[in-house]
């Protein structure tokens, strides 16, 4: 299962929108650890602070207080203009609505990522088809998203996902477009993910399919973990 | 980036259109009216341009080469005593009536020259040579006039304030500010049609060649102290004189910089907004950008790669529509200036307002929160 040193570490965590009598606590004071191969989910209702939680882990969001550790790196401390190479190196982002290029067709959308870590030219297509076949879209690399079902967007943001082979996934949501039984063969995919990859896998849902192959479930509400 | 800016940008072919529509108009309106406005002045100086002389010394106050004044033409002899003066030739810029062959008259400018010189003279000929005016009534005409004077050919006779005068030559590319049509003639025959208004010994421009031209500031001091009664110029100052007296004093030159600014903002505000536009529909991809590792400066390359693409590919189109439809805008009787200097300059104008116009795209991006990605 997983390895027992966490590649991730929140640490009394919180995130403060506004100041004074109109700040809203979106999360406040978490400590969570992930360590590699394991499947964490966060669950809980809309507007508890599971998106704000995910953000501040993927160093998407700066927290208001608390430290990031990735690696044993404090991130907390790191400036703005450093953050996107810790997020390039160490993250992959499945997103709720995909957000995949509509101008680009699946195997390219794949490709933007290998390109902005600066893969070698020669290795970019045949690196993008491969994690394409992975995902179970060798078939259809050359389509547009717009030509796509919900369940093969989400595999190719899957397979963008792992391009650049990050050590951590973060994923919001992936299920919530899309039906039961795509939405179970997708959460499928991802605990395949980290277990054959040893990849530390983040997902926040409100999907029961996901709390039953996940290897941990924390439940947030009103920003703070439920014990 | 610059594979994700090209990608995007063909794939919405919808908004590249607008966008090129923007910058094709944008273009066109500023290279014609700078063109135009350029061609103008060229005309205006074409004559002070093309003779090969340091000083120009005219009546006081002229305020530019087609409105100008008598003076006594005895003062030529002060310009020769000045030691660095090569040559001074005398030179009558005058107005006359033509008859036209098929009924009426049409005002036109009369340029008298020294054809034992040639100072003065036409610069390109299409038929005969400006010596060809000497030892009579004889005359060279341009054949941007033919429109409007009919067929220009050689050895016909026209009537110039009831004088006959037979048509020596043609040149090519002499035109006047006024748009009147200009003849060439020998400097004493022109001295009759301004003597009609004036005394004999008058003339309205002397021009002088110095051995040295670093001393043309020298020498026009040392003019200046014997001739109080005229203005003493440079070449270079009269041109300058000419052109700002169309320019800022007739407010020509207003309304062709209003136009051309008019062009550029127009486009400008088109492809502005076109950009913004795109940056706002496309802000959840610049968020996945961002999220994925892309930096700001990123981003940046995408809306400015994008940006100028379509700048070059715009101007190129609007550039290409002012060259074909040049021959048909000179035939009409305006002059266009189009030397590569001035594509170049429009260009990099052109590419600056397109960048400036991308300035909110640009600010949005700097200010976007990656978190609006995981927003559904």
């Amino acid at each position: 299962m997983s390895d027992m040193a966490p590649i991730l570490k929140a640490i009394e965590v919180g995130k403060v929108y506004g100041e004074g009598d109109n700040s809203i606590v979106a999360v406040d004071s978490i400590t969570l650890g992930l360590s590699k191969g394991e499947i964490l989910v966060i669950m809980g209702p809309s507007g508890s602070g599971k998106t704000t939680l995910l953000s501040i882990m993927g160093c998407i969001l700066h927290p208001t207080r608390g430290e990031v550790i990735i690696d044993n790196r404090r991130i907390s401390g790191l400036s703005e203009d450093e953050l996107p190479d810790i997020r390039k190196k160490y993250f992959g982002f499945v997103f709720q609505a995909f957000n995949l290029f509509p101008s680009l067709t699946a195997i390219e959308n794949v490709e933007l990522v290998l390109r902005l870590k600066k893969t070698p030219k020669a290795l970019i297509r045949p690196k993008a088809a491969e994690l394409l076949e992975k995902v179970g879209l060798g078939r259809r690399t050359v389509f547009y998203p717009s030509d796509l079902s919900g369940g093969e967007k989400q595999r190719v943001a899957f397979a963008r996902a792992l391009a650049g082979d990050p050590p951590i996934l973060l994923a919001d949501e992936p299920t919530a477009n899309l039906d039961s039984k795509t939405g179970m063969e997708v959460l499928r995919l991802l605990r395949e993910m980290a277990e054959k990859d040893n990849k530390a896998v983040v997902i926040v849902s409100h999907d029961p399919k996901a709390e039953a192959l996940a290897h941990r479930v924390v439940f947030i509400e009103d920003g703070r973990l439920r014990s | 980036m610059l594979w994700l800016a090209l990608k995007t940008l063909f794939h919405e072919r919808g908004r590249l259109i607008i966008t090129l529509t923007g910058i094709i108009f944008s273009t066109v309106l500023t290279l014609a009216q700078v063109s135009m406005y350029l061609g103008k002045m060229g005309n205006a100086t074409g004559v002070i341009r093309h003779i090969d002389a340091d000083i120009w010394i005219m009546s006081k106050n002229v305020q530019n080469f087609d409105f100008a004044n008598p003076f006594p033409e005895e003062r030529i002899s002060k310009v020769r005593a000045i030691p660095d003066v090569v040559w001074a030739d005398r030179l009558i810029l005058t107005w006359g009536f033509l008859k036209l062959a098929a009924g009426g008259q049409e005002q036109v400018q009369i340029i008298g020259f020294n054809p034992d010189t040639g100072v003065g003279a036409p610069w390109t000929m299409i038929s005969g040579q400006p010596s060809d005016v000497k030892g009579g009534r004889y005359m060279i005409m341009d054949r941007t006039s033919e429109k409007r004077l009919g067929q220009l050919l050689p050895g016909s006779v026209w009537e110039l304030n009831q004088v006959q005068f037979k048509l020596a030559g043609i040149s090519e590319g002499t035109r006047s500010f006024t748009t009147a049509p200009v003849i060439f003639m020998g400097y004493n025959q022109a001295h009759r049609f301004m003597t009609a208004i004036v005394r004999e010994d008058q003339t309205t421009y002397i021009v002088a060649k110095l051995r040295d031209p670093a001393k043309t500031g020298e020498t026009i001091r040392a003019l200046q102290a014997v001739m109080k009664d005229n203005d003493i110029l440079s070449k270079r100052d009269f041109i300058k004189k000419t052109v700002l007296y169309w320019t800022v004093q007739t407010g020509i030159g207003m309304g062709f910089f209003l136009t051309a600014l008019l062009g550029l903002i127009v486009g400008g505000a088109i492809v502005g907004q076109t950009v913004y536009a795109n940056t706002m529909e496309h802000l959840r991809e610049f968020g996945t950008l961002k999220a994925l590792g892309a930096r700001n400066s990123d981003l940046y390359k995408v809306i400015f790669s994008q940006v100028g693409i379509s700048a070059v590919a715009g101007f190129s189109v609007g550039s290409l529509f002012v060259l074909l439809l040049r021959s048909g805008i000179e035939k009409a009787g305006v002059a266009l200036y189009l030397h590569p200097l001035l594509f170049v300059a429009l260009f990099f104008i052109v590419l600056s307002t397109c960048f400036l116009s991308a300035y909110f795209s640009v600010r949005k991006i700097r200010t976007l929160d990656p978190v609006t990605v995981f927003r559904a």
